[in-house]
């Protein structure tokens, strides 16, 4: 097993490429004065595309922060984030968007589907807005449903589905607009263990199979033992960035 | 359509508030449809009222009053060239002198006495016609016809019969002599919608017609049934027989002769060729009525023009007090419930908004943009708004349609007050009481019930409905705005 501190692997020799994220002196500070807490220090970290990396730590280590930042859902306090080359610190509101919208596919612990929506509808919601047209859409939604093993329940809301079929929901709704990266937050927490090692095994079934970069948050060890490239934090630093 | 169905089910979840939201539009709406079907109910109540005096609007009438002075009435309380103005206009009279005829011997004689409108050229009804805006115009002469008879007694005669001095009629002291007076208006048959009488008042006989004989009246209503006078009856006007050839009705509040003439035939038997004292003008439209009004006046030396406005204003009764109300409180009323109705639609919005966070926070980091999902939360409050309208529309049409079923009726009234008789004058009418206080024409006073009709119209509700809407879109705004400032990092950290 290789394991380098704070630095992000070296692409191999003729493999040179964009990046899928390159951080350099990330910091993220909340709050101002005496009440500013830094939830990150000095983040460097470089992420390969089609690279699967889980990023671990515990509670109040800044993995939730990171995950924003790598989402485009905040800009760091200091240093760049680069997500595909583009630095989101200069990106305005509507840049952000269409980048959320079309380079990363969000899957959450707690699913966050629509709870109005049938499951096709969760998972056509992500291209709602972006004017494909409708027969389109639905077909997408109801080839990722049946990737996932969910045709037979696209009709049905996400109270009638189980915590797992509900984050498979998740998992094809985070595939709809065919994005570069998957940024998964816990996606086996809410989740027994057989459960979740189906849905873990899916999203790196259904990342290598999309030639998706995968980036896992999670504290949980099966998450990790599956993750070829895991990145401790602790105290909002990142202490290990080991590879196996 | 996808968003469609996304709006209706976020609506079908939150049923209760949007039921909520969409009832408070719905009482606005329903106050607006109510409030101004009543409005507009007695706005054409009052119009059917004012609609035989006048084409309400478009209608005038130019005279030239006799301005009294500040004196106690009477000839003393008119200035000198008041004085000469109404002697030129009087001519020299018949003459009568009591004193000058035998005791004991009879007499009859018939005058024509001036009113408070004097006389002007009858041409100044076509200067009237030639200017812009004018639709129509016609002249008219109102006169009191007075007929002296009896037997000359044997006393000195000597007090009464000036102006303001003399009782209006009846017996003279204890002799037979009495006096008859009428008032009587000459109206050109030629321009009967906007004459002193139309042909919709005649309720029994005919209206004048140009090829007949210049003998023919007509008489009001209230004459007819005093002096049981009937169509076909011969009646005495200066000396001269006139057949009676229709009775008319008398509107509320509309001035009336006991008789009326031909206007040719009047300026004959009074002396009074090529006169007139009041000119009746139909405007081509409302708007131009100001400006043909103030044209008038400008050329007819000390005019007044009374428009349908200043007649409006002498119908009172329950149907002012209510119309009165309704233009107030019930304008109050509607603004009062609209605002209220947006401001609720606006905070359980943003309630709405509220309980949301983190349902719009994950549409945020799915890649919906700031318009998107203000788009969704203005669709949902929209929908509201038309179902608020709808709702608030049909039960604004019903309660106006049970109004209407109820039969509901006011009482539309014009006083005999003096200043009403004033109004009267001014309003192209014959005086109540002129100065010399002989029986003359006067505004008919008295009341009558009007019936309300409270159907709302079609552009009422759309305009309702929209009103509904555009509370909706304000209230969507207001969540929308707050939708759009989440930060989506915040938003998925926020528990539900």
């Amino acid at each position: 097993m290789q394991t380098t501190t704070g630095t992000a692997p070296a692409p191999a020799p003729g493999k040179q490429s964009t990046p899928a994220y390159e951080l350099t002196g990330v910091s993220k500070v909340y709050g101002s004065g005496s009440a500013a807490v830094a939830a990150l220090s000095d983040i460097d970290l470089r992420v390969e595309p089609r690279e699967v990396l889980a990023i671990v730590g515990a509670s109040g280590s800044g993995k939730t922060t990171l995950l924003q930042l790598l989402g485009a859902l905040d800009r760091p306090s200091a240093g760049t984030v680069r997500c595909d080359g583009r630095d989101i610190q200069s990106m305005g509101e509507g840049e952000l968007s269409r980048l959320r919208r079309d380079t990363i596919g969000f899957v959450f612990q707690q699913f966050n589907l629509i709870p109005t929506l049938t499951a096709r509808q969760n998972v056509e919601l992500v291209a709602a807005s972006t004017g494909v047209p409708a027969a389109a859409r639905v077909a997408r939604a109801a080839e990722l449903l049946g990737s996932v093993g969910l045709s037979e329940r696209a009709g049905h809301l996400p109270s009638q589905l189980s915590g797992g079929e509900q984050q498979r929901v998740a998992i094809a709704r985070a595939l709809m607009n065919r994005p570069r990266v998957i940024l998964a937050d816990e996606p086996t927490g809410n989740l027994d263990s057989a459960t979740g090692a189906d849905v873990l095994a899916l999203l790196q079934h259904v990342a290598a199979d999309n030639g998706q970069t995968l980036v896992l948050i999670t504290h949980e060890q099966a998450v990790t033992e599956a993750a070829p490239r895991v990145v401790t934090l602790r105290d909002g630093r990142l202490i290990s960035d080991t590879r196996s | 359509m996808f968003h469609l169905s996304y709006m209706l089910a976020e609506l079908r979840r939150r049923r209760g508030r949007t039921i909520l939201t969409a009832l408070g539009l719905a009482v606005g709406v329903a106050l607006v449809v109510t409030v101004n079907a009543v409005a507009s109910g007695l706005d054409r109540a009052q119009q059917d009222v004012l609609a035989p005096l006048t084409g309400v609007g478009t209608d005038m009438t130019a005279t030239r009053p006799l301005a009294i002075g500040d004196g106690d009435g009477g000839a003393e309380g008119l200035t000198e060239a008041e004085r000469q103005r109404l002697r030129e206009q009087a001519g020299p009279g018949p003459g009568l002198n009591l004193r000058e005829l035998e005791p004991g011997s009879t007499f009859s004689t018939d005058t024509f006495a001036a009113t408070r409108e004097l006389t002007f050229s009858a041409s100044q009804t076509a200067e009237i016609a030639a200017i812009d805006g004018v639709e129509a115009a016609a002249g008219s002469l109102t006169l009191s016809a007075n007929h002296v008879s009896g037997t000359v007694p044997e006393i000195d005669v000597t007090q009464g019969g000036g102006p303001g001095g003399a009782p209006p009629q009846g017996a003279f002291g204890d002799s037979d002599i009495t006096f008859e007076s009428r008032s009587v208006t000459g109206v050109d048959p030629a321009q009967p919608d906007i004459a002193a009488v139309t042909p919709s008042q005649i309720t029994d006989g005919e209206y004048f017609s140009a090829t007949g004989s210049p003998r023919q009246a007509i008489v009001s209503a209230a004459y007819a049934g005093t002096e049981g006078v009937a169509v076909g009856d011969i009646i005495g006007l200066g000396g001269e027989d006139f057949r009676v050839i229709g009775i008319a009705s008398s509107p509320i509040g509309g001035t009336a002769s006991d008789v009326y003439v031909k206007l040719a035939t009047l300026q004959s038997v009074a002396d009074l060729a090529g006169q007139i004292n009041a000119v009746r003008v139909r405007a081509s439209s409302g708007d131009l009525v100001p400006a043909v009004a103030d044209a008038i006046a400008a050329g007819l030396e000390g005019a007044q023009v009374t428009t349908a406005a200043d007649l409006a204003e002498r119908v009172g009764g329950s149907l002012d007090d209510t119309r009165e109300l309704s233009s107030t409180l019930g304008t109050a009323l509607v603004i009062v419930g609209l605002v209220a109705a947006v401001l609720i639609a606006s905070l359980l919005t943003l309630a709405s908004v509220s309980k949301r966070v983190r349902e719009l926070g994950t549409l945020k980091a799915l890649g919906w943009s700031r318009g998107a999902v203000v788009r969704q939360i203005s669709g949902e409050s929209l929908i509201q708004g038309l179902l608020g309208g709808v709702v608030g529309a049909v039960a604004g049409v019903i309660a106006s349609l049970a109004i209407d079923a109820g039969g509901w009726t006011l009482e539309a009234s014009v006083s005999g007050t003096a200043d009403t008789a004033q109004a009267a004058t001014a309003a192209g009418g014959p005086p109540g009481g002129g100065p010399f206080g002989l029986g003359q024409a006067a505004i008919t006073t008295g009341s009558e019930l009007v019936e309300i009709s409270t159907t709302p119209s079609l552009p009422l509700i759309l305009l309702a409905i929209g009103l509904a809407v555009l509370g909706g879109l304000i209230a969507g705004a207001a969540g929308s705005l707050r939708a759009a400032r989440l930060r989506p990092a915040a938003a998925l950290r926020t528990v539900e």
